[in-house]
């Protein structure tokens, strides 16, 4: 600072030095030579009084020939200046206020605040160019890459090229996009108004050479080259794995530990993507170099590779999800078209009982990933978004809620068993329908012509709604309203045990989880309709074959069914370990059992045997499961709707003797649960055993998301055949 | 009372001529202290001008030494010619400007580059406004010098007013603002030197004021009627609110003055060395060579070459000045602080656009910046002033014409 004013004073000393010697030297020549004219001088001002000519202007003439007279007096030069003698001094001061403030400003800039500006021309001159890293292989059990990484061609455009019709018409003839289109993506801002403007990703090798040829011809287009996703599966998995784009502003905003994000990079969207981005994304190469205004690279002064990201394995096999993503296709869109086949969208949840390793995820309708790579266009996103599309992007496995249905009647079996309203010999009657509560409305078993006597066991196999009206009946005396022998919420608490309230914690973000009614939950739900809101007999009786109010998730069905079976209720996870660039094993996958339901074993293996007995006595279940040599357990499940078609469930579990597999399928809309899912869950359930055995002979083909075909899809009566 | 009329000028009786060389016949035929420091000022813009266009292809430093050259022959004529002979031209004056300034809207040689009718083709691009700045110098000059000093009859200043505004007006259907109010800076101080009295001043003055802030209203109403300012051009405005708001602005214009502060800035006290201004060869600055000129110089020599640029423009003007009080005869003492007036002007505002004291506006610095028009000009007025120096003389202003 110091050193600053010292410079200052200096300078301010030489500019008038300057100045200084400027005049003298001139004084000094001036009197030299002024003397020889001042004679003269003083005649021509006396001849200027009296001239002729003086007639010009009589006021004028008159005003300076005073003036003129008074100086002459003083003996001085007469000079036109004299009389203006407080104007030069005006002009004088102007000359000096305006070299004064330059002056100043100048040392403002150059000596007080030099060295900000001098970082600025740095900034300026240097930059650091990231090159965005690789981004790790997804790959599946067996260590078959699911998702890939190849270069694209992407062109890109300015956004002020959209006023360049020439450059836009060029564009539109060398890509073989309508020009309306590509002014539509020039115009589209959604990356950033800054940001360039992607004309057309993965651009033929051709086009893009001819672009660059005639870069003179496309000011404001360039090409880049980038590493993106690769599907070689298509739309497989597509729900699990999710997909990439450019970072939102949050992401772009919030601060990860050891990794930068930066508005061009690809970061996971959602799924194992998003989940695992931080081990998938790697580490930015990083160069600084030295560019002109354009940003051309003059010299590059250091450079580091960028690291691609770790491969994450995940616990899926690509086999199983393959028979699980085609059985739904295969059912729901035969041909392609949603709405011609059976049920408008679906799910199947492959898990591992022993260790909660998830095998297959499976949602339908899907979508390619590779088209929501980078932006997400506008047209694509109302397709995907039309009510006619039954919303492909809904993970329906970790988000679908459905009514579970007679998925219900184990654990409301067990209820039944703990609190004694029913023993392995307690008998009823079925009449086809039933109104214990003496409504006047009865209600109805699914199988309208009654099953006759029937004991829990064959209430259980044969799904008789009848029997577990008995039974909530039972639960209701002997509830607050009757004698008051058990809490309100007996049924529930059983329910709860097995997590059917409670999301399972899958490593996916945004699971949903299930709702079991309570009192207390309706009072709450309904609390501006008091009329509403009361606990009632019937809600009982809904509540225990599942319906009403009653919802799960599709995963959380199957990871109770995978406590039934062995005890245990497990976390479901997707990863199994991380491998590094170098191929080595980082992380591994701790199996994680949250906890064991405090249940009867005895109860437990009597309700074994009654979903064994689901499969093995019922003729065309029967049918479906032998067809794979399966000895499976499981339960079917129609979920009646007042104003749609009916959502087919199926949860089964195999080995029975000795389980590996659960699978839990659900069709919405779909019809009868036996019938439409049981065969997807005997096809998916072997598939799994299969592989796990080494027997599998399926090799995974890609296979097509939603292509936009859709019909109104026509609903059948409801019509339950459990 | 008679009023000096255009045609009751006289020419110099030519039985004087020789008689008026009184300077030119001495030992001593140049103003040398004048000329030394124009010497050196032209140099020092030389060496400079060279830098900022040395890594420039668009630009042409052999250009400018052409531009030198004829700007040398036109001072030498100009010199030599005894300037009395304008003062009574101040018709034919006021012609010649109106021609020059309207002749880029022509039909064949005109030519519209930027938005604006200001260049004309003969064989090269050349700007007539930037000459008419030595016929506005003449013309201004030569009007007030009718009035002997003393100008305190309203009627006359009104006249004089309006006809020292013709140059502007003509100059605004181009559009150029930039040079107009060089025109409008010359005519103000020869008006102030020509004796105009204080009271008209202050009231053209306030007028002035009044004017400009008429304009902005005017256009206020005009946008809420059709929808877009008329008077004013939008770039115009944002330099204005660059100038008003340095910092948050991210039109081209606060990029340039963004870029302009961190080329002075970043030459610190001695500057990056010739040529090696990163600035300038990198092409962050715009126009670098032609208006930009002082960033240039100031981030490759540094606050000290900035004042050696300031130190001599003071001794240039301050010369100028000197020979102007010195002159006995007011024609020439209005010439040489008009152009002294051009010369502070565009200092002042090339200089302090680069410093962000000025409205960004497209105003060549004397004697430095790339372009052979203004070069001439330059010459012509160096040129002018050497003459009205040289032809200093008792009898040739006796003899030549009553003031």
């Amino acid at each position: 600072m110091i050193e600053a004013i010292v410079i200052g004073l200096i300078a301010a000393v030489a500019v008038i030095a300057i100045g200084a010697v400027v005049v003298t030297i001139w004084n000094n020549r001036k009197s030299q030579t002024a003397g020889q004219t001042k004679s003269v001088r003083q005649l021509s001002t006396f001849g200027v009084g009296s001239s002729p000519f003086e007639r010009q202007s009589a006021a004028l003439s008159n005003k300076s020939g005073e003036v003129r007279v008074g100086q002459s007096g003083h003996g001085s030069v007469k000079k036109p200046s004299d009389t203006l003698r407080s104007r030069f001094v005006a002009l004088g001061v102007l000359a000096g206020v305006i070299f004064g403030s330059l002056t100043v400003k100048l040392y403002s800039l150059q000596i007080l605040s030099s060295s900000e500006y001098r970082s600025d021309a740095e900034d300026n001159l240097y930059s650091t160019v990231r090159t965005p890293a690789p981004r790790g292989y997804i790959c599946d059990a067996q260590g078959t890459p699911i998702v890939k990484n190849r270069t694209s061609q992407t062109v890109l455009a300015d956004p002020d090229v959209v006023n360049d019709r020439d450059v836009m018409r060029r564009l539109s003839v060398v890509l073989g996009v309508p020009a309306a289109v590509v002014r539509q993506r020039i115009q589209d801002s959604s990356t950033g108004a800054q940001n360039r403007r992607v004309v057309m990703s993965d651009a033929r090798l051709r086009d893009v050479a001819f672009i660059a040829e005639h870069a003179d011809a496309f000011p404001g287009v360039s090409v880049e080259s980038r590493s993106i996703r690769d599907y070689p599966y298509g739309a497989m998995a597509a729900h699990l794995l999710g997909y990439t784009g450019l970072p939102s502003a949050e992401q772009l905003d919030v601060e990860y530990e050891g990794r930068e994000i930066f508005s061009n990079d690809t970061v996971g969207k959602s799924g194992v993507e998003s989940m695992y981005d931080g081990l998938l994304s790697g580490d930015h190469g990083q160069r600084r170099v030295t560019v002109d205004v354009l940003g051309n690279v003059l010299s590059v002064v250091s450079e580091t590779q960028p690291v691609k990201g770790s491969d994450v394995h995940l616990t899926i096999d690509a086999r199983v999800q393959y028979v699980a993503d085609k059985a739904l296709a295969d059912l729901i869109a035969p041909e392609g078209v949603l709405g011609e086949g059976q049920g408008v969208g679906g799910a199947v949840f492959v898990m591992d009982v022993t260790d909660g390793s998830v095998v297959a995820l499976s949602s339908y309708p899907t979508f390619e990933p590779e088209q929501f790579t980078g932006s997400i266009p506008v047209d694509t996103w109302d397709l995907y978004t039309a009510e006619i599309a039954h919303a492909p992007l809904n993970n329906r496995v970790i988000n679908g809620l459905f009514a579970a249905a007679s998925t219900y009647k184990p654990f409301t079996s067990i209820a039944a068993l703990d609190y004694g309203f029913a023993d392995y010999k307690s008998e009823w009657n079925c009449k086809g329908s039933w109104d214990g509560f003496k409504t006047g409305v009865a209600q109805k078993c699914w199988e309208h012509s009654g099953h006759g006597k029937l004991n829990l066991h064959e209430g259980i196999v044969n799904s008789c709604d009848v029997v577990f009206y008995e039974i909530a009946k039972s639960f209701f005396d002997h509830g607050p309203d009757g004698s008051g022998e058990v809490s309100e919420t007996a049924i529930q608490d059983v329910l709860a045990k097995y997590n059917l309230d409670k999301a399972t914690g899958i490593d996916l973000a945004g699971e949903s989880h299930g709702r079991i009614p309570t009192p207390e939950w309706k009072a709450e739900h309904w609390r501006n309709y008091p009329a509403e809101a009361q606990w009632r007999g019937g809600d009982y009786t809904n509540m225990i074959i599942g319906q009403g109010d009653v919802l799960v998730t599709p995963i959380e069905i199957a990871v109770a069914y995978g406590a039934i079976a062995t005890g245990k209720i497990v976390k479901p996870h997707l990863l199994k370990e991380v491998r590094n660039a170098a191929g080595d094993v980082v992380v591994t996958f701790e199996p994680e059992v949250i906890g064991e339901p405090d249940v009867n074993p005895e109860y437990l293996s009597f309700v074994r045997t009654a979903l064994r007995g689901v499969i093995t006595d019922n003729e065309s279940t029967a049918k479906n499961f032998k067809k794979y040599g399966l000895e499976a357990a499981g339960k079917s499940g129609t979920a009646e709707h007042v104003d749609k078609g009916d959502d087919a469930w199926f949860v089964a579990y195999a080995p029975y003797e000795n389980p590996k597999y659960v699978v839990s399928v659900v069709i919405e809309q779909g019809g009868g649960g036996s019938a439409v899912a049981g065969p997807i869950a005997a096809r998916v359930l072997s598939a799994a055993l299969d592989a796990y055995n080494g027997t599998s002979e399926i090799s995974p083909m890609r296979l097509a998301g939603y292509s936009g075909k859709a019909v109104e899809y026509k609903t059948e009566g409801s019509a339950r055949t459990d | 009372m008679p009023l000096p009329q255009i045609s009751s000028i006289r020419t110099p009786d030519r039985s004087l001529q020789g008689a008026m060389n009184t300077r030119r016949s001495g030992g001593l035929s140049l103003p040398m202290p004048f000329f030394a420091i124009a010497l050196l000022l032209v140099t020092y813009g030389l060496i400079v001008c060279w830098s900022a266009t040395s890594n420039d292809p668009d630009y042409n430093f052999t250009r400018q030494l052409v531009g030198v050259g004829l700007g040398a022959v036109c001072m030498v004529f100009f010199y030599r010619f005894d300037y009395r002979h304008f003062a009574n031209m101040t018709t034919i004056l006021l012609v010649i400007n109106v021609a020059l300034i309207l002749s880029p809207h022509l039909p064949i040689i005109g030519v519209e580059a930027k938005g604006a009718q200001s260049w004309i083709n003969i064989g090269m691009q050349v700007q007539p406004g930037e000459f008419a700045k030595v016929t506005v110098v003449l013309y201004a000059a030569s009007l007030l010098a009718r009035y002997g000093g003393t100008l305190d009859d309203a009627r006359e200043y009104a006249k004089v007013v309006g006809l020292l505004l013709l140059p502007f007006l003509c100059i605004m259907t181009q559009p150029d603002l930039g040079t107009g109010l060089v025109y409008l800076f010359i005519s103000a101080v020869v008006l102030v030197m020509g004796g105009a009295k204080p009271k008209y001043l202050f009231i053209t003055l306030f007028l002035c004021v009044m004017a400009v802030v008429a304009v902005f209203a005017l256009d206020e109403v005009i946008k809420n009627s059709t929808g877009e300012y008329k008077l004013l051009k939008q770039y115009q405005r944002n330099r204005l609110l660059v100038f008003l708001d340095p910092d948050a602005n991210t039109t081209a214009e606060g990029y340039n003055l963004a870029q302009a502060k961190i080329a002075i800035g970043s030459g610190g006290l001695f500057g990056k060395g010739l040529t090696m201004g990163t600035q300038s060869s990198m092409g962050f600055l715009p126009e670098a060579p032609t208006d930009f000129v002082f960033c240039v110089l100031a981030e490759e020599l540094g606050f000290f070459g900035a004042m050696l640029l300031i130190g001599l423009y003071i001794a240039l003007v301050a010369s100028s000045i000197r020979i102007a009080r010195n002159c006995d005869d007011l024609f020439g003492m209005l010439i040489v602080c008009a152009i002294v007036g051009m010369w502070l002007f565009q200092i002042l505002e090339n200089i302090g656009m680069c410093c962000g004291l000025m409205p960004i506006t497209g105003i060549p610095l004397p004697f430095v910046s790339y372009g052979s028009s203004f070069m001439l000009v330059n010459f012509c007025m160096l040129g002018l002033i050497g003459s009205v120096w040289s032809h200093d003389s008792s009898l040739g202003r006796k003899g030549g014409y009553g003031s």
